[in-house]
């Protein structure tokens, strides 16, 4: 019907180096860093604006689903192709097209590595802010589909609040522009629209972001508490005092032995919990703050406050936050790690509840998270060879997501409702939410070929029957 | 049926669907449109029922809160209410330690900032009449002031939305956490959508802890390039951290920047007198800090500061600054304001592409700027003795868009009734026309909300 059928029409697009379509290879694409399966039945590597729109037109024309995919760390099945079909591997458009100093701007292709961006601008001062602890490896691209945060987004901000333009692929391959360099462009704020919408709207190619200049002083800290308890009402009385700190991060008791086990950063073996806490800014103000954390940290129960002498103690104190996954990874087959958000003053008896739902289950769960903003990632330990913990896994994770909702809260803080959270959207909008989100995801992506069955539970693609695999794509096989 | 009939029909009708309904008196009216009725719902759902009861019987509505900044957009092809949010102005819920809190769409700006100074909190968004303004209003025209040098606008520190839709329906977005990504970014597409998507019936929004000590610096320059270029060095300066406002003056823009609110001549330029001849570009530094990080300033900007402002007189200098845009409309009838966007490597040059145009047609410019934002308020007023034309204002409209760069916009906020039949207020966009008009269409099918004015 389609002469050499699909996997050949893209292939003369992007080449035939830049696509996969046997089996062993597609493996590699039917997961993320989450855990929702699906195979794709090919997968290509586009590398310019152009190619990514004549994909689009193709599977427009032919009613076949697409995929963005950016590095795969994402969490929440967000680029797993539900209902087969194309994958989009956007990690060849990695070019850096503009760094704008005088303006406080760059612009990048969508498969740009986070870190990569920082590295390249950190010679004339600056940085970009948001840093998702999996910053080596995730993509812009995937940042802004995400609105990913990171530790040091308390101060910062989000993703969103750091890009003021893009250029997108629509999915029937229009390619449309929104917002640009300056901030407040005539018009609605699609730009601010589009971060966050999972790559169900379209495809950024295209990403202008702000750059942050770095700061001329850093403070890093570490309070040791003998309990959780103590620790996180210190986040609350940090946070009344008028302090805003760049990150706050909490690794409970836990979380704390098996971190030190595995890398021996340095942290107190016998601690109840410890803050990890960081100030950045003009020196004066640094070192006035630091002395306030201290002070408040030892009022509120803190055995003991360290600070890092100098870089290398710094990145100690970060090693075993940033490599906290890692060290569970060696415990444990499996885990699971889930992302409610509460209001701050809620983190005591939230973390009292999940405790109370792991003993229930029997099942170990540790907490590091980023405290400041209320944003929990209780990580579930179990073994994905056995159904019965996989299911209970899973249960565990909706209990702390309805109750995170039922303290005035929300079922994800930064990894995004992707397949994963699909059925809990419900819990935290009505239907009438749901139904104008529709509406709105309808206008950019009528037929809902561009990753289907993701973030809304009535898009339209979730509403028809689940059709796995595509007959055009067939015949090649 | 005449016209008045009509009018009555629609008030009784109204009546069972929203409790308070009251006749509009000829002194309403919106770049001269004439509402026939106000309706003024107590509770949000009465809201959406106004709407789905509009869109029914094919009426146009405005959406009001303060009547601040009714003067934005086209002229209304047709307006047969307003519905007002002046009843939903109440505190939904509120806890300091969370810095978090929701509000009506109705409560004032200065009501809310009132309530969080109570815990020494506020919401660090200060655009102008505060006291008038409220809350959906500043959200839906997207208004902001000085502040937004260093804190970023309405769409960093608003994490909620309630709204309501032409169809009936009261849908959200967003939620009362800091952190969130559940669901579309409902708040961005709201926000500056001037109320022709939904009408914004709450808000939930992130607050900070108020300062406990600031200062104010000014420095004075001879032209607007080495302003803007000391501005930019302070922001990329450590210094830059601890700045709250960054804002170039230009030197006539001094006359409008006092506590005096006589109109005097209010068709044309017409100075005070004596008038304290400014001719020098102010940079105005507020930073935010102890002793110590003050004394930083002093020392770091040395020579270049000419005063110093603290307490009350600080305080009333930025209420200024916010203002600056209504004490000039004020002054001058005939004034067109016009929010300019840019770069901030493009300031000095946008400054100077306004004082040419404003020149070329017997114009007075003056205006106020965030540095580091890129977003300047520039005013005209007319010199010349007779009035000027409508096409005048449209000529000096385009021809200041013709002297700005591909990144730029520049958006008429205020200029005369008749003038503004002559262009577009808004000027192009980078922003894909298609699919905004799209989003228009999904959201408000019959053109109830706002027809004309936005997004036409
Ligand atoms: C160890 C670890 C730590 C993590 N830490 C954090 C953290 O601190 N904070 C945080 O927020 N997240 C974190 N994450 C989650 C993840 O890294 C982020 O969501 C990241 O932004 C995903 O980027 P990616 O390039 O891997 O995207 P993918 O996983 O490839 O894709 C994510 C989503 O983006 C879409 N997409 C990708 N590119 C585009 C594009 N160009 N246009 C449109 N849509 C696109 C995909 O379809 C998918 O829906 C972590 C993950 C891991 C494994």
């Amino acid at each position: 019907m389609f002469g050499f059928g699909l996997p050949a029409k893209i292939k003369r697009i992007v080449g035939k180096e830049a696509v996969l379509d046997r089996p062993e290879d597609l493996m590699l694409y039917e997961y993320d860093a989450g855990i929702n399966r699906s195979m794709p039945e090919v997968v290509c590597f586009p590398r310019t604006t152009e190619q990514v729109s004549r994909i689009l037109k193709l599977s427009h024309e032919r009613g076949v689903p697409v995929v963005p995919r950016g590095a795969g760390t994402g969490l929440s099945g967000g680029s797993v192709p539900r209902k087969k079909g194309i994958v989009i591997g956007l990690a060849r458009m990695n070019s850096i097209l503009e760094i704008d100093l005088a303006n406080e701007r760059a612009t990048v292709q969508p498969g740009v590595v986070n870190l990569e961006l920082s590295k390249a601008v950190e010679k004339h001062g600056y940085h970009f802010a948001p840093d998702p602890s999996s910053q080596k490896a995730c993509t812009i691209g995937g940042n802004v589909a995400e609105n990913s945060g990171g530790p040091h987004t308390l101060a910062y901000g989000v993703t969103v609040n750091h890009v003021t333009g893009l250029e997108v692929v629509l999915p029937d391959g229009r390619v449309v522009e929104f917002g640009g360099k300056s901030l407040d462009a005539a018009g609605l704020d699609l730009t601010g629209f589009f971060v966050g919408s999972e790559g169900t709207l379209g495809i950024a190619t295209g990403i202008t972001v702000k750059l942050t200049r770095l700061p001329e002083s850093v403070a890093t800290l570490l309070g040791i508490f003998n309990s959780v308890e103590d620790a996180a009402n210190t986040v609350v009385a940090l946070t009344s005092a008028g302090i805003t700190p760049s990150a706050l991060e909490l690794l409970d008791g836990w979380m704390l032995r098996t971190v030190e086990q595995a890398l021996h950063a340095g942290y107190p073996m016998d601690a109840g919990a410890v803050l990890l806490i960081e100030l950045e800014g003009i020196s004066e103000a640094v070192e006035e703050d630091a002395e306030a954390v201290r002070l408040i940290c030892l009022r509120m129960g803190a055995r003991e406050v360290q600070r890092a002498k100098d870089e290398n103690e710094r990145q100690r104190l970060w090693m075993g936050r940033k490599q906290a996954f890692g060290a569970v990874g060696r415990l444990s087959p499996s885990y699971y790690t889930q992302d409610g958000v509460i209001p701050r003053t809620k983190i005591p008896q939230t973390l009292r509840k999940i405790e109370e739902i792991g003993k229930r289950y029997g099942l170990q769960i540790g907490n590091v998270f980023h405290a400041g903003d209320g944003n929990l990632h209780p990580l579930i330990l179990f073994d994905v060879r056995d159904p019965e913990q996989t299911r209970q896994t899973l249960e565990i994770g909706r209990e702390i997501l309805e109750y995170c909702l039922s303290v005035g809260g929300s079922i994800t803080g930064e990894h995004g409702v992707g397949m994963e959270k699909l059925s809990m959207m419900p819990s935290m909008f009505t239907d009438d939410d749901i139904e104008v989100m529709t509406r709105l995801h309808d206008v950019f992506n009528p037929g809902a070929l561009l990753n289907p069955l993701k973030v809304l539970p009535s898009a339209r693609s979730c509403r028809e029957a689940y059709n796995p695999g595509h007959p055009s794509l067939g015949e090649s096989k | 049926m005449s016209a008045t009939a009509t009018a009555v029909d629609i008030v009784s009708a109204l009546r069972s669907v929203a409790g308070d309904v009251q006749s509009a008196g000829p002194e309403l009216s919106i770049d001269e449109i004439r509402p026939d009725a106000i309706v003024i719902p107590r509770s949000e759902d009465e809201v959406a029922k106004v709407l789905r009861f509009s869109a029914e019987n094919g009426l146009a509505l405005i959406p009001a809160g303060g009547m601040t900044k009714q003067g934005i957009g086209g002229v209304p092809d047709r307006a047969d209410l307003v519905l007002s949010l002046r009843h939903l102005n109440k505190v939904h819920h509120y806890d300091p330690g969370d810095l978090t809190i929701s509000v009506g769409a109705g409560m004032t700006l200065a009501g809310l900032q009132q309530v969080l100074a109570e815990h020494r909190l506020f919401l660090p968004l200060d655009p102008m009449l505060p006291g008038q303004a409220t809350i959906g209003g500043v959200l839906a025209a997207n208004a902001g002031g000085p502040l937004k040098s260093g804190y970023g606008g309405a769409r960093e520190f608003c994490i909620g939305i309630g709204f309501a839709t032409v169809d009936g329906k009261r849908a959200k977005g967003g939620g009362r956490v800091v952190k969130n990504v559940a669901g579309y970014d409902m708040m961005k597409l709201m926000i500056g959508s001037l109320g022709t998507l939904g009408v914004i019936t709450a808000a939930n929004f992130k607050v900070y802890p108020l300062p406990r000590q600031t200062a104010t610096f000014q420095c004075e320059f001879k032209t607007a390039i080495e302003a803007a270029e000391f501005g930019r060095k302070v922001w990329a300066s450590s210094l830059g951290s601890r700045l709250m406002c960054l804002e170039i003056i230009s030197p006539r823009a001094q006359e409008y920047l006092n506590d005096g609110w006589d109109p005097r001549d209010p068709d044309h330029f017409s100075p005070a007198a004596p008038v304290k001849h400014h001719t020098a570009w102010t940079v105005s530094l507020r930073a935010n800090g102890s002793d110590a990080v003050l004394g930083r300033f002093s020392k770091d900007l040395g020579g270049a500061i000419s005063e110093e402002l603290s307490g009350e007189t600080e305080a009333a200098w930025w209420r200024w600054v916010s203002d600056f845009e209504v004490k000039l409309a004020h002054r001058h009838q005939n004034a067109m304001v016009i929010r300019v966007s840019v770069p901030q490597s493009q300031v000095a040059d946008a400054l100077s592409a306004a004082e040419k145009t404003a020149i070329e047609d017997n114009f007075v410019c003056s205006a106020v700027g965030r540095l580091p934002a890129g977003s300047l308020v520039v005013g005209l007023a007319p010199l010349a003795v007779d009035p000027p034309s409508a096409m005048q204002f449209a000529n000096m409209a385009s021809a200041l868009r013709g002297r700005l760069s591909r990144d730029a916009s520049a958006v008429v906020l205020r200029c005369p009734t008749e003038a503004k039949r002559h262009f577009d207020v808004w000027g192009t966009s980078p922003t894909d026309l298609g699919l905004m008009r799209a989003i228009r269409k999904t959201m408000d099918p019959g053109r109830v909300l706002n027809r004309g004015r936005f997004i036409v």
